[in-house]
């Protein structure tokens, strides 16, 4: 064990070893939950007027017939050769929709992740500089809001009320209407690699109040446990060293103090990305934001076991791997770390 | 020198105003450096005095360098700071000419150090040129300071992190670090005080090595009577957070004027005769936030007597120069009696 670039290898290829499990884990209990809780969908997908030969060719298809453990197998058959089932209402392939889906999520997970690291993380820094101040009580009061409100109502609360004074209408937060081609499916992305001006604005316009929503909660997190552990690292010599070298206070606080500070901050980091994919359920359905969350919704209350499953194991790819960048960072940030 | 919790930290901290304001307050009294009066500067032009004009060594090696950064890296920010006001591009403290004259100086000892910022006999010269300075004539001064510290291998030292440095290694990085702004003034906390017996022994032969060849003037703080008597021209005596006496080193151990001083020097053994149990100062250290009214060692001084109880106490007051020359100060009223003291 050590630090060097291929320990950092074994422990990378390590961990997605770790991912066969819990996907199927979580595979598993996705498929019992949904096949116990309706065992057969087919009268509420095939519609009040279908006629009884269509619902019998529809439990024909599904294997409702079978028993679960054999349902299960072609399940997991059809997923590892790619065909991840199709929705019951168009019949359109659940991978391909997950697909074209997950950048927008993606985008605005990380739009929401921009955000608590450029606005959480310096406003724990400013709450720990003040500690026992008026700014300190400021931030305070700021994150216990975020925290104390529920997703559902911030992202009402900004989808009424700021919506319209941004020029965002009828509540419809997505860029369909974008006039750029669709190369990454992230809009903000996407306009700027069509070094469009307008279209760039025009996107960050749109995704800002999702991101904030989606942010609010987790900010409140990653702002008390910056100022928890600057709290810790200010009392420690070598912030007095740093200052007897002749450094600003500026200096002091975000090269040296909260660069160590971030090391706790990075972990807890990781823990949230499981709030924030569940969080993007609510948002994207506030905002009419067209990724994931949104479809998750929709497969949930369509009876979409296909499409369930299939979100769930996007959720549980995005937890890991946020949750293996948190690990990496906090060995990058750590020199004493050594990969294992 | 003083006995641990005399305040001796506390001191030299607060001259380059590191202590936390609040809780700390400077009362009374005026911290002039180079001419200027600190107390009376905005704390944020504080950063403008510390490194290039006052540099400080800490006390804990374990936590005074930052884990996170490589040990090059670090001496190479305070090099590429002093490099950047020698320029001009960073603000610094310029010394008041003024307030700063050389022949009004109370400490003449000093004063023959204090003369310009030094130069470490084997760094490069490099011109003065303008514009930012360049990393690889930073790097070459890290491996130059390092050298000064008789680090013999500098160019593997500078990737380390301090976590794979020991203790004493640490404390020499330490200090090249702090003379690597190359101070007018540098503020050495116990230095040695933390490290293992051997190790304490080297690094002090550093530091008395070092002030022989580094025009810079150094505040040696120590509890340890021995090693101020090796290393000082100038001694202060820190009682209850004031110092009670100032003067150069042979009158302050070979005819001390407060009874405070004579009973600390009752107390080294000496290694030549046997002088069964060592006599220790009856009572104990007081309070400082209780301080006694009057003179502070009042209660334990074997000379004290109804003055000594009712303020304001002693004043710092000068004594005739004594057969050493120099200043020589002492707060007690009855400086003569000392020598004769029970
Ligand atoms: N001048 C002072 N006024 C008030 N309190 C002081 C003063 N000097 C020291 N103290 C208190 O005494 C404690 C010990 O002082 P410190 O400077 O750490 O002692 P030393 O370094 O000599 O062991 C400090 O925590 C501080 O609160
Ligand atoms: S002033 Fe009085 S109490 Fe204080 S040291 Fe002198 S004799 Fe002792
Ligand atoms: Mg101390």
């Amino acid at each position: 064990m050590g630090r060097s670039r291929s320990d950092l290898v074994v422990f990378i290829a390590k961990r997605l070893a770790q991912l066969v499990p819990v996907l199927l884990g979580v595979i598993v209990i996705t498929f019992f939950f949904t096949h116990i809780a309706v065992s057969n969908p087919c009268a509420i997908w095939s519609g009040p007027k279908a006629s009884p030969s269509t619902i019998a060719a529809c439990v024909k298809n599904n294997h409702f017939n079978d028993s679960l453990p054999v349902q299960f197998y072609y399940y997991l058959a059809g997923l590892v050769s790619g065909n991840w089932g199709t929705d019951p209402l168009f019949h359109s392939p659940v991978l391909s929709v997950l697909l074209t889906d997950f950048p927008a999520t993606l985008e605005l997970v990380l739009a929401a992740t921009f955000l608590m690291v450029f606005i959480g993380i310096p406003l724990g820094v400013v709450a720990a500089a003040s500690n026992g101040r008026i700014a300190d009580h400021l931030v305070r009061i700021f994150y216990l809001s975020g925290w104390a409100t529920p997703t559902y109502i911030a992202g009402v609360v900004l989808a009424i009320g700021l919506g319209p004074l941004l020029g965002v209408s009828g509540g419809d937060f997505s860029t369909t209407s974008s006039p750029v081609p669709a190369i990454t499916h992230m809009s903000v992305l996407d306009a700027i690699i069509a070094l469009n001006p307008g279209a760039t604005v025009d996107a960050i316009v749109h995704l800002i109040l999702p991101a904030v929503a989606l942010a609010f909660i987790n900010m409140g997190i990653a702002t008390r446990m910056t100022r928890t552990s600057m709290l810790e690292i200010l009392p420690l010599e070598f912030v007095k060293t740093a200052r007897m070298k002749g450094l600003g206070e500026f200096w002091v606080l975000y090269k040296h103090a909260l660069r160590n500070a971030l090391i706790t901050t990075t972990t807890v980091l990781g823990v949230t990305a499981g709030t924030m994919v569940s969080g993007t359920v609510v948002i994207e359905s506030v905002f009419v934001w067209p990724g994931l969350g949104r479809y998750a919704y929709e497969a949930i209350t369509e009876y979409d076991f296909a499409g369930t499953i299939g979100v769930v194991i996007f959720f549980a790819i995005v937890v890991v791997a946020a949750n293996l960048i948190a690990d990496i960072l906090y060995g990058v940030l750590d020199p004493r770390v050594e990969w294992r | 020198m003083g006995e641990t919790g005399c305040g001796k930290s506390t001191l030299g901290h607060s001259i380059p105003r590191l202590l936390p304001e609040p809780p700390a307050k400077v009362t009374s009294g005026k911290i002039v450096f180079q001419g200027t009066d600190l107390l009376k500067i905005p704390k944020w032009r504080m950063p403008g005095v510390r490194g290039t004009g006052i540099g400080m060594i800490f006390q804990e090696p374990i936590n005074s360098l930052n884990p996170a950064y490589r040990v090059g890296d670090q001496i190479a920010e305070s090099v590429r700071i002093r490099k950047l006001r020698e320029r001009g591009i960073m603000p610094a403290l310029k010394p008041d000419v003024k307030g700063f004259d050389y022949s009004k100086r109370e400490l003449p000892k000093a004063s023959e150090v204090v003369t310009g910022p030094f130069i470490p006999p084997n760094v490069t010269q490099t011109l003065k040129t303008r514009g930012p300075p360049m990393t690889k004539e930073i790097h070459q001064e890290v491996l130059d300071f390092l050298r000064l510290v008789r680090i013999n291998d500098p160019e593997r030292i500078v990737n380390l992190f301090p976590h794979e440095l020991s203790g004493g290694m640490r404390q020499r990085i330490m200090i090249a670090m702090a003379l690597s702004g190359k101070p007018a003034l540098l503020i050495a906390d116990e230095p040695t005080s933390a490290l293992d017996v051997t190790i304490q022994a080297q690094v002090l032969t550093l530091m008395k090595e070092l002030m022989e060849e580094v025009r810079t003037s150094i505040m040696f703080i120590s509890h340890d009577l021995g090693v101020i008597a090796e290393m000082a021209d100038d001694v202060g005596v820190m009682y209850a957070g004031h110092m009670v006496e100032f003067g150069p080193v042979a009158e302050i151990f070979e005819s001390p004027r407060h009874p405070y001083t004579k009973a600390l020097l009752r107390s080294i053994p000496n290694r030549y005769k046997d002088e069964g149990v060592l006599p220790s100062l009856s009572g104990s250290v007081p309070n400082l936030s209780k301080l006694p009214v009057g003179c502070t060692f009042n209660p334990r001084c074997p000379l004290a007597r109804d003055v000594c109880r009712v303020k304001p106490g002693p004043p710092f007051a000068l004594l005739p120069p004594g057969p050493a020359g120099g200043m020589h100060r002492t707060a007690c009223f009855f400086p003569d009696e000392v020598p004769s003291m029970p």
